[in-house]
């Protein structure tokens, strides 16, 4: 799971407990000019992920680090499915977060007043 | 980056503006929007960048293409209870019927964007009946209008011309 809050002009993506091993990362921080939106997604978790470079894949468990697919990088960490959230980024190292937050929409209102203000 | 869409973009955001008029902004999730347009989920978010982004994107086509010139053909009509019916009608119609109010009443509480395209539109409509009816009684009845709309029983509403003088009389 990961915590999400804006402060100031930056999105801070904080990676919480035993998943920032899985993950092997444990803060993101994207300047806000770079978030195109976020939407709260649970469907994506079938999709095909690619290939993973680093991280951790326990299928039904938990998806979590650095996925390649189609040339675009994404970061994953999510156990629960329904409260995967996907943040697209522009001029980013990574194209897409998908990341399992506490309360979704609470999130996806937070990113959205944030970034179209 | 740099692969070509494989899509037709304005395409898309029609097909989107229809499911997001039958099913409402929340009930419309991503997979209701990969499997009905037939889009890749990465190329939904590559191009309008969330689910957000793509409504924002149907509303706006569906006003520039079924609200804008309903406006402008309002214009040609001979007289303010011809205007009425029309407006009654035909007002936020075509293949998203309804996507206007939906978002008046689903999303502009809650996101300023879509709040001002829905008051342009709003605005549209009264400024083509102010060509009939005093100016200042214009915004009732756009809010006539839209109340015929959401009990489908346009007919009625021409009537009220009865009760009200042209403009410059």
């Amino acid at each position: 799971m990961a915590r999400i809050t804006v402060e100031n002009t930056t999105l801070v993506v904080t990676v919480e407990g035993l998943d920032k091993l899985w993950a092997l990362k444990s803060r993101l921080e994207i300047p806000l000019v770079n978030v195109r939106g976020a939407t709260h997604d649970p469907g994506i978790i079938r999709e095909r992920k690619g290939v993973r470079a680093p991280g951790t894949h326990l299928p039904g468990v938990i998806t979590a680090g650095t996925w390649h697919h189609e040339g675009e990088r994404i970061f994953w960490d999510v156990r629960i499915p329904a409260k995967a959230i996907v943040i697209e980024l522009a001029d980013e190292r990574y194209t897409r977060l998908v990341v399992e937050v506490d309360d979704p929409r609470a999130v996806v209102t937070l990113i959205e007043q944030a970034t179209t203000r | 980056m740099g692969r070509p869409r494989a899509f037709d973009e304005g395409h898309v955001i029609r097909a989107a503006a229809e499911l997001f008029a039958a099913h409402g902004y929340e009930g419309t999730s991503i997979d209701d929007l990969v499997n009905g347009l037939g889009v890749h989920r990465g190329s939904l978010y590559k191009v309008f960048g969330s689910k957000r982004g793509l409504y924002v994107s149907a509303l706006r086509t569906h006003v520039e293409e079924q609200v804008g010139p309903l406006a402008a053909a309002l214009a040609a009509s001979g007289d303010l209870a011809q205007a009425l019916a029309s407006a009654a009608a035909s007002y936020d119609s075509g293949p998203a019927a309804g996507l206007l109010l939906l978002a008046a009443v689903e999303r502009a509480p809650h996101d300023p964007e879509i709040a001002e395209l829905v008051a342009d539109a709003f605005q549209a409509l009264d400024q083509a009946l102010a060509d009939f009816a005093p100016p200042e009684l214009a915004p009732a009845l756009t809010a006539t209008v839209l109340g015929a709309r959401i009990r489908k029983h346009p007919v009625p509403v021409a009537h009220l011309a009865r009760y009200i003088r042209p403009t410059g009389d």
